[in-house]
């Protein structure tokens, strides 16, 4: 297996405004020391809660965000260190697919010059080329070729959202950044992109990076799976061993609110974690774990020392008391 | 026992650019006292609208309640004066909405919009209203409810929010409770929260809840009894462990196996092909038929009823001739 993408230590700073005319200006640290690498073919999945930074750390990575430090090696080359023109290049590499197939498809353009419009930019192939590659990609994410001249009012958002993965595909990207792909859709839609995106993973050995905050997508989807908060990684594991063994007690506490049918009322059951509160303001972080406040094993050591990203078993684990 | 609320037959109309479409058809629900009914489906199916027709808030016109009764403790709502329903919107049911941001005033206290709500509907002082807006969001669990009720919306987080909205809707002690998607704004640990609070409440207050939600997943940990709806009519109704461990109809069974399972799953989710039909665009036949895996030539002629098979009343021609 060849690594694709390894990021190393990439943290996002947003500047707040001065608090009073000569006051200084504070720095949000959206995402602190994160690291992960990604292998050809492979998907990595990022969840967590609003706020946790994990579609920062996406966009950082393919620098839709500036990054503030940190390295960003894909196929051996810092992405954070190319000029405008080489990063442009690189961008058929790169692509992604937005969480709102309404609003990330130009209303008035037809759909066929929707997904042909990156070969337009990178000038890629003669225009009888490009058009052929639009039908092709049509049938390959499931749209007929007499749907090519609609308009993206037509399209139900499922389908939508297959424009928007054709859009992605034309330029042959070797990385696909999934920002939460099935979020605005209906459940028994979200199970025909979700199997969709297998197959073209298998089909083109794509790799995803794929950010959700549904548990459940990403087990369906993604081969690792990182746990953010707060701006950190807590957690990273393989698939199966993170859902079956969670070590990091947010990945438990995850794993124990969202909804299953596994659970069920009329046998009275009690969720086993149960943490209460909301995340910390990342303006102000704790000095500690950022998740001790709300953690049913929190000791002294946790709000004084910050625990670091350890290997524990196949997992990776950033706590002082895992398991 | 006759039921607490009871919905029959209710039929709600709705004139568009299509001319009239029926956004409900028939639909018969019921909940008791202390019971949670869920009611499922996809968007578009007229699950809000339901909830919205109990509360007498169907925008009228375009909207109106063609048939049909709503019965609350045996009074027919479609009959009230809009002085009645006012009445007994707050004290007798109480709605919780999706995004909490946006069903609370910005320009007031969370402190005064309770306080506001029990004195509508109660004999009490000023400040004895916000001493108990006070005990009210002490009950729903927000940390130090003295100084949180002079806090205004923007500052709270959407689950605090949602927890004001609660507290809100529990402030004169309603016999029902409609909860429409209350935790599609919030991140998964705080829906925990909310769900496990709403759990408490109906414990203490002996409410009916009715649960109206896309997730099949929150309908097993919250829901008595389950109604799952398709194109403004219930295709599948009974308890919620019958429901969900002896499904019937194909579209209850492709939205609980389209779901991607915590636990281990097969490799390729089932779908369910297509999507929900416009209402205007709807035949003389079922509904589902056109993503339909049993379709047969009488699905497309002939709309299904909801009679008792098995288990619990399913709507399918499929299941009714043994074809499922």
């Amino acid at each position: 297996m060849t690594t694709l993408l390894d990021v190393r230590d990439l943290t996002v700073q947003f500047a707040l405004p001065r608090q009073g005319f000569f006051g200084p200006r504070p720095v949000l640290e959206a995402v602190r020391q994160v690291s992960f690498s990604l292998e050809q073919g492979r998907a990595l999945g990022i969840v967590g809660e609003s706020g946790s930074g994990k579609t920062t750390t996406a966009m950082a990575t393919i620098r839709l965000v500036e990054a503030a430090g940190g390295k960003v090696m894909f196929q051996g080359e810092d992405l954070l260190q190319l000029d405008d023109e080489a990063m442009r290049q690189r961008r058929r590499d790169v692509q992604l697919i937005f969480q709102d197939p309404y609003s990330s498809l130009n209303p008035r353009a037809r759909v066929a010059d929707i997904v042909r419009e990156p070969m337009d930019l990178m000038e890629i192939g003669t225009p009888e080329e490009r058009r052929a590659r639009v039908t092709e990609l049509f049938r390959l994410v499931g749209l007929r070729p007499d749907q090519l001249n609609l308009f993206p009012h037509q399209f139900s958002g499922g389908q939508r959202q297959r424009i928007s993965i054709a859009r992605a595909l034309t330029t042959n990207p070797k990385l696909l950044v999934c920002d939460e792909p099935v979020s605005a859709l209906d459940v028994a839609i979200q199970a025909q992109i979700l199997n969709l995106l297998a197959r073209l993973k298998a089909e083109l050995g794509l790799s995803y990076l794929f950010i959700s905050h549904d548990l459940g997508v990403v087990r369906h989807v993604c081969d690792d799976v990182a746990v953010m908060y707060l701006g950190k990684i807590v957690e990273m594991a393989p698939r199966d061993a993170l859902f079956d063994a969670p070590q990091h007690p947010y990945t438990q506490a995850l794993l124990s609110a969202a909804p299953s049918l596994a659970r069920r009322k009329s046998r009275g059951y009690v969720r086993p974690v149960k943490i209460s509160g909301d995340p910390p303001s990342p303006i102000n972080p704790p000095k500690g774990c950022a998740f001790a406040d709300r953690c049913p094993k929190a000791q002294e050591v946790c709000r004084k020392v910050q625990p670091v990203l350890e290997p524990h078993g196949p997992s990776r684990v950033a706590c002082h008391f895992p398991g | 026992m006759s039921a607490l609320l009871q919905i029959e037959d209710l039929r709600v109309t709705f004139n568009t650019r299509y001319g009239p479409v029926t956004a409900l058809d028939s639909v018969s629900l019921s909940v008791n006292a202390g019971e949670t009914l869920g009611v499922v489906g996809e968007s578009g199916c007229g699950k809000s609208i339901t909830a919205l027709s109990v509360m007498g808030l169907i925008p009228s016109p375009p909207g109106k309640i063609a048939g049909g009764a709503i019965r609350l403790a045996g009074e027919d709502l479609t009959q009230a004066s809009e002085a009645r329903m006012r009445a007994l919107r707050g004290a007798e049911m109480a709605m919780i909405f999706q995004e909490p941001m946006t069903s609370l005033n910005p320009v007031f206290t969370v402190g005064d919009q309770i306080a506001e709500a029990i004195m509508l509907h109660q004999k009490v002082s000023a400040d004895q209203a916000f001493r108990d807006a006070v005990a009210l969001l002490d009950r729903v669990g927000i940390p130090s409810p003295d100084r949180r009720a002079r806090d205004y919306p923007h500052q709270l987080s959407g689950g605090m929010r949602q927890r004001v909205m609660i507290a809100m809707a529990v402030s004169c002690r309603p016999k029902v409770l409609i909860a429409d998607e209350p935790t599609t704004a919030l991140d998964v640990t705080v829906q925990a929260q909310i769900f496990d609070l709403l759990n408490e409440i109906q414990r203490d207050f002996g409410a009916a809840i009715i649960l109206i939600t896309h997730d099949m997943g929150a309908i097993s940990e919250m829901a008595d009894r389950v109604a799952v709806m398709y194109a403004g009519r219930v295709i599948e109704q009974g308890r919620a462990d019958d429901v969900l461990d002896l499904p019937q109809h194909p579209y209850t069974r492709g939205l609980i196996s389209c779901i991607p399972a915590l636990g281990k799953g097969e490799d390729t989710l089932r779908e369910i092909p297509g999507v929900v039909p416009p209402l205007h665009m709807l035949g003389a036949g079922c509904a589902f038929a056109d993503r339909c895996a049993y379709r047969a030539p009488r699905c497309d002629s002939e709309k299904p009823q909801l009679q008792a098979h098995g288990h619990h009343p399913v709507a399918c021609h499929a299941v009714e001739e043994g074809r499922i």
